[in-house]
């Protein structure tokens, strides 16, 4: 570009390579310094002098004369060029001096080397940050691998408790195969029992086993039930409608009844059309409502137990007279190893309800209970054809 | 229902141990997988090698730390004419299969010495020509003890057993500086590896030119060339040298702070059938800053 002479603003291009914002270093093909400029000379506290026929790699860290051999060098050589590098210069007073530099060859028309300039560029800053960056990836990197290891850390707990809570219903399962055969034994020896000529005291004594046993035994088959369940195979139910209902809804009451004398169970059925359903469950969760009224209700009214088919449903209820069921309590009636407040000796697991809410879920149909200070109802209702399972 | 008793720091310790038993197992998983794509990925393309020239006696060129096998580019080509030349990248450089790298195995020399028998395998070299730049020329006198077969000539262009001075040997470099330089790595991330990214081999006015060279020239995973320079710097083959069978020529640099004129000469002192050309190149790398003499001495050579 011409100068204009009459511009006030012509450079002083001899003073622009002195005090140019950047250093300037041209080095010879041995890789010594022939000249630079005042800014770098300023920058590294070497004098012009000093660096005079100084070997560049000579004023650079120890790792930024093995950076110089195996990347710089062999790179300047093979494009004639670089751009953006970064090392470090040693100052004069043996301070580090982080820079940012570009490089060009110069050649002659035969290929021939004849010198490199270097522009050199402060770069303290950019490296304090790119040292933050690695910083931050490392701590990010020691945190993602904190985060899989304590997620493996609570998966393997985890694990560790489905194992025992496998392992405590099995037991459970097994355990209430192992009562229940001393407890048939009982069973009959008391019928046995009842059969001999008996005093009315002894009578009545045997007759309150044989409740006791009946209660004992609807109490396993309760936590075997509520085991299976949990152990995944589920109620498994007998669906027919072969035989009638009505005998065994009279057999149970009648045998609670026997069992828990002091107690009347007023009962009421017309169960006019056939109920596809299992009976030995039905009979299971009737037993248990039943079960529940005499624990919770008032003893000295009736337990009303009624029975019907009507535009097929059939529907079954169990109501007593006492105390009305909380309202909290209401919400948590049906689930499992819920107990109401009761006296010790007649506290059960809490699984009754639950049993026979889950029986009314096999059959398709449904339990609901109703509680005022007039009577506490458990209603039972499902399709005279179930369409589940 | 209380489950079986157990003190709670017990409980704690078996659940650490099982994570790190699964953590483990992971990773040994992962190891498997990873050798598994390094069998199916075959030798040549995992090292990126490539084949020029015709001869019957084949020459094969390694590149040491820092750059890839373009560090022959201005030598390899003067042998083309007698020689079937190989040119290939260490896994971790260049246009290498960086999937294929694993720490354990690059742990130490001998992995990649291990590649260079596989591709002297793979291509059925017999007696071929060995030229070692760098860390390479010992990757070279190990491959040739451990298969003898592949080369009968060693060219070690800038070697050096060890580079950490020892007692009464001088390597040039004390423990504390290889410390310090290894951690510099660390420290100056950008220098190393992805600064040298720009434009590399471009064409300043066609920057997408460059930008496609770049990535198959000098790339360097940062982590990977940590490692390799760590390898590098802290090797010791001393032991090595008097084995070597072959016939070695060593090419030795003025001014070179890497391999310095005494370790070139210890060298040629502990390898029995070698002979020393000093170079009137300066510096760590004659295969760029003096291709000339480089060719003329091989020449002479083989």
């Amino acid at each position: 570009m011409p100068e204009d002479p009459n511009s006030t603003f012509a450079e002083d291009l001899a003073e622009l390579y002195e005090n140019a914002p950047c250093g300037y270093l041209s080095l010879r093909p041995d890789g010594r310094i022939f000249k630079s400029n005042l800014t770098f000379s300023r920058w590294i506290g070497v004098s012009q002098l000093d660096l005079l026929d100084k070997k560049f790699s000579e004023l650079l860290t120890l790792s930024g004369r093995m950076f110089y051999e195996t990347h710089f060098s062999p790179l300047l050589r093979m494009q004639g060029f670089l751009e953006e590098v970064a090392f470090d210069f040693v100052t004069g007073d043996g301070k580090k001096l982080p820079v940012l530099a570009n490089a060009k060859e110069r050649r002659d028309d035969d290929g021939n080397l004849q010198f490199t300039r270097v522009v050199i560029f402060p770069a303290a800053q950019r490296r304090r940050y790119e040292r933050d960056l690695v910083d931050k990836r490392i701590a990010a990197e020691g945190a993602k691998s904190e985060a899989i290891s304590e997620r493996m850390l609570a998966e393997a707990g985890l694990s560790e408790e489905l194992a025992i809570a496998e392992l405590r219903e099995q037991f459970i399962a097994v355990l209430g195969h192992d009562l229940r055969n001393p407890l048939a034994s009982m069973e009959g020896g008391s019928r046995m029992l009842l059969q001999e000529e008996l005093s009315p005291r002894a009578q009545r004594i045997v007759t309150l086993m044989q409740g006791s046993v009946q209660r004992m035994s609807g109490l396993i088959d309760n936590v075997l039930d509520f085991a299976r369940g949990r152990l995944g195979s589920g109620f498994a139910l007998r669906l027919d409608a072969d035989e009638l209902l009505d005998p065994v809804l009279k057999q149970i009451a009648e045998e609670l009844q026997l069992g828990t004398p002091g107690i009347s169970i007023e009962t009421n059925f017309n169960i006019t059309e056939k109920v596809y359903c299992d009976r030995d469950r039905i009979g299971q969760m009737v037993s248990n409502l039943l079960g529940n009224a005499i624990t919770y209700g008032d003893a000295s009214r009736p337990i009303r137990f009624s029975a019907g088919t009507k535009s097929g449903v059939l529907e079954i209820s169990v109501a007593n007279s006492g105390v009305p069921i909380a309202q909290e309590a209401m919400e948590r009636l049906f689930q499992p190893f819920f107990r109401g407040g009761v006296r010790a000796s007649q506290q059960g697991l809490g699984l009754g309800l639950y049993i026979a809410s889950e029986i009314a879920k096999a059959h398709g149909g449904s339990l609901v209970v109703t509680s005022s200070s007039i009577e506490t109802r458990f209603t039972f209702q499902m399709p005279l054809r179930p369409t589940t399972k | 229902m209380p489950g079986p008793a157990k003190p709670p720091s017990a409980k704690k310790e078996l659940l650490r141990r099982e994570a790190v038993r699964c953590s483990s197992f992971q990773s040994i998983q992962s190891n498997f997988v990873l050798r598994n794509q390094e069998s199916r990925v075959s030798v040549l393309e995992r090292n990126n090698v490539k084949l020029s020239g015709s001869g019957e006696r084949s020459m094969v060129f390694a590149h040491g730390f820092g750059c890839d096998q373009n560090m022959w580019k201005l030598v390899a080509p003067a042998f083309e004419s007698k020689f079937r030349t190989i040119l290939f990248d260490h896994v971790g450089a260049g246009g290498s299969d960086l999937g294929a790298y694993d720490s354990a195995k690059y742990a130490s020399l001998e992995g990649y010495a291990d590649d260079l028998i596989e591709i002297g395998k793979e291509l059925k070299l017999k007696g071929a020509v060995f030229v070692g730049h760098s860390v390479s020329a010992m990757i070279g006198v190990i491959a040739s003890l451990k298969d003898p077969a592949i080369f009968d000539s060693l060219i070690l262009v800038g070697p050096s057993p060890r580079y950490i001075d020892d007692g009464g040997y001088v390597g040039g470099f004390s423990r504390a500086q290889i410390d310090e330089l290894l951690e510099s790595l660390a420290d100056n991330h950008l220098g190393w590896s992805a600064a040298m990214a720009p434009a590399i081999m471009g064409n300043p006015d066609r920057p997408e030119l460059g930008e496609e060279l770049t990535n198959s020239f000098c790339r360097t995973d940062p982590d990977i060339a940590k490692e390799f320079a760590r390898v590098t710097f802290t090797s010791d083959n001393r032991d090595d040298l008097q084995r070597v069978t072959a016939r070695t020529l060593i090419l030795q640099c003025r001014e070179d702070i890497i391999a310095s004129e005494n370790v070139g000469e210890y060298v040629k002192q502990h390898i029995p059938h070698s002979q020393l050309v000093m170079l009137n190149a300066t510096g760590h790398c004659p295969n760029l800053s003096a291709p000339g003499e480089v060719i003329a001495a091989i020449k002479a050579f083989v």
